[in-house]
């Protein structure tokens, strides 16, 4: 059987990475500071909109669709998340048998309870923009 | 002096391989800008920038030096500390995705030139950034992070161009992240495992996943153009309409950084893609034989350059696809996720759930041409929704200065064909 075991010496490559892409941002963004010069003005510190005075702020309400957007997001999201686990352990089982018979139709059951949460949304427009 | 316990032959591996590939994806990240616009020329019948070096070879260091020592400009009223911070943002998860894709296969390190001088010999390692058991899940964390820094970026500008584009930009990123992840999970379905190395010996023995899995192919490649926000899919940054979307008021490295990120990205994401459905270094379906899963230094390094062979094919067939095919409009992008890719990617997940069950995996490739010529005939039975390109004539609708009454009275102007 598949035995569990968290190996942390084989992640640390990884976190020496994540490291050495923090040092890289890091120095770009500071470098590019020194280097440059700067100037201020009245006119060029102001928000770049073609040309027009900007009218308020950016930070406005915006169109409700896509905060519905995310959520229906979420839901997807997790789900499949919570599929991984499930394909890699289905595929290993013995084609046809019973075993696999009840992963196949518990995972249908719970990929189709989200599938008539998705028709709800469709019928609901969620996805519609026009 | 003793050597660390933790320093074991594959960790020397992996910090040799993240060092050269991480260089080499930053290099190849300046120059694919100067090859797209050499395709751009090309595909428009211009020359392209050749006055920096022969053949304009020098123009991304040119350009490289000339963002670093630019003006770094901040705007009145941008959210200082998330405006500095984006373009960070943007271009780590770029750059530490790449950590659990195997550029090669197992090396028998008793035939590195001098290995027994050096006290090398006799080990085996795995060319690949990080051995990690989580494998490819590791890699779709990290791509889906990239979409902070942009949605920060719009949002931390105070500019209602910026703000559109990063918000367009979020949406569109978690919309497809969806049909991705699907279509990934057929992988995983298909092998049992999410190691890199396992993935690709499965597609050695038999056959590439873009042959058994075509589908799932397919719209994980549109994915990876939405993810990136490649064109037709650069509806965050559609000049046309939003300026530059989020990245309009920057400058200088901070918006360099924006563009390695995007151009790193689509490095990645095509050794991704090479990876999954194309079998690493596999030549299956062109030879019917294959390279061994691991060998000497120079069978290495031939599989290294055919891994980087189709990376470079995939960067190239994105780059005529910028080039060819118009933009999407916004509702048409997110009806093409949600109403048509995610149930694709659904029914391809179903099926592959069952030919797994019936142990038909090796016939893969048959119930994916069954489904598509399915496809074809069930196409003109499938409900249909109102098209969303409909005309609107001027005249009586809400656009129109006049009312229809008005005109009716008058007896001037176009009749209107209202229902």
């Amino acid at each position: 059987m598949y035995t569990f075991a968290f190996d942390l010496q084989s992640y640390a490559p990884i976190g020496i990475l994540i490291i050495m892409a923090l040092v890289f941002g890091a120095f770009n963004l500071i470098a590019t500071h020194l280097l440059g010069p700067t100037r201020h003005g009245e006119e060029k510190e102001g928000t770049y909109e073609s040309g027009m005075e900007p009218i308020g702020s950016a930070r406005k309400r915006f169109n409700i669709r896509f905060y519905i957007l995310a959520m229906t997001f979420l839901v997807f999201d997790v789900e499949i998340v919570f599929l991984y686990p499930w394909a890699v352990t289905f595929a290993k089982l013995v084609p046809q048998s019973p075993e696999s018979a009840m992963f196949l139709g518990r995972i249908s059951f719970f990929i189709g309870t989200s599938i008539i949460a998705y028709i709800y949304a469709w019928r609901k427009g969620v996805f519609r923009w026009d | 002096m003793s050597i660390p316990e933790f320093i074991t032959p594959q960790f020397v591996a992996s910090m040799i391989t993240i060092f050269v590939i991480l260089h080499l994806a930053l290099g190849a990240g300046a120059y694919l800008i100067l090859l797209e616009r050499k395709v751009a020329a090309w595909v428009q019948d211009r020359v392209g920038p050749n006055r920096t070096g022969p053949l304009g070879l020098l123009q991304p260091i040119a350009d490289g030096l000339k963002l670093l020592v630019k003006e770094e400009f901040i705007p009145r009223g941008v959210d200082k500390a998330l405006f500095i911070l984006a373009p960070a943002l943007t271009v780590m998860p770029a750059l530490i995705a790449f950590a659990v894709i195997p550029w090669g296969g197992v090396l028998d390190t008793s035939t590195i030139p001098f290995a027994e001088t050096l006290g090398i010999a006799g080990h085996e390692v795995k060319i690949m950034g990080a051995d990690v058991h989580i494998g490819i899940v590791y890699l779709l964390a990290a791509t889906s992070l990239g979409v902070y820094g942009i949605t920060l970026g719009g949002w931390a500008s105070n500019n209602k161009y910026s703000f559109l584009g990063g918000m367009r930009a979020g949406a569109q990123m978690i919309s497809y992240e969806i049909p991705m992840g699907v279509a990934l999970l057929t992988v995983v379905l298909m092998t049992g495992a999410v190691r890199g190395d396992e993935i690709i010996g499965q597609q050695l023995e038999g056959q590439w996943f873009l042959v058994h899995q075509p589908i799932a192919a397919l719209l994980f490649y549109i994915c990876l153009l939405a993810e990136a926000n490649r064109a037709p899919f650069d509806l965050a940054e559609a000049e046309q309409e939003l300026v530059g979307g989020w990245h309009t008021e920057y400058s200088s490295m901070k918006w360099a950084l924006f563009f390695l990120g995007e151009y790193t990205n689509l490095v990645f994401g095509s050794a991704f893609f090479v990876l999954l459905f194309m079998g690493g270094w596999s030549l299956n379906p062109f030879f019917g034989w294959d390279l061994p899963a691991g060998g000497g230094i120079l069978m290495i390094l031939l599989q290294v350059a055919v891994v980087l062979g189709k990376v470079f094919i995939l960067i190239f067939l994105t780059m005529m696809i910028r080039w060819t095919l118009p933009r999407f409009r916004f509702d048409q992008l997110m009806r093409l996720a949600w109403e048509a890719m995610i149930p694709t990617a659904l029914i391809v997940l179903l099926a592959t759930s069952f030919a797994v069950f019936m142990g038909w995996t090796s016939s893969m490739w048959l119930i994916s041409l069954v489904m598509i010529i399915g496809l074809y005939v069930l196409y003109p039975f499938l409900p249909k929704q109102a098209d969303p390109n409909h005309r609107v004539p001027l005249i009586g609708s809400r656009f129109s200065p006049l009312r229809e009454s008005d005109v009716g009275a008058s007896g001037s102007g176009p009749p209107s064909k209202g229902p």
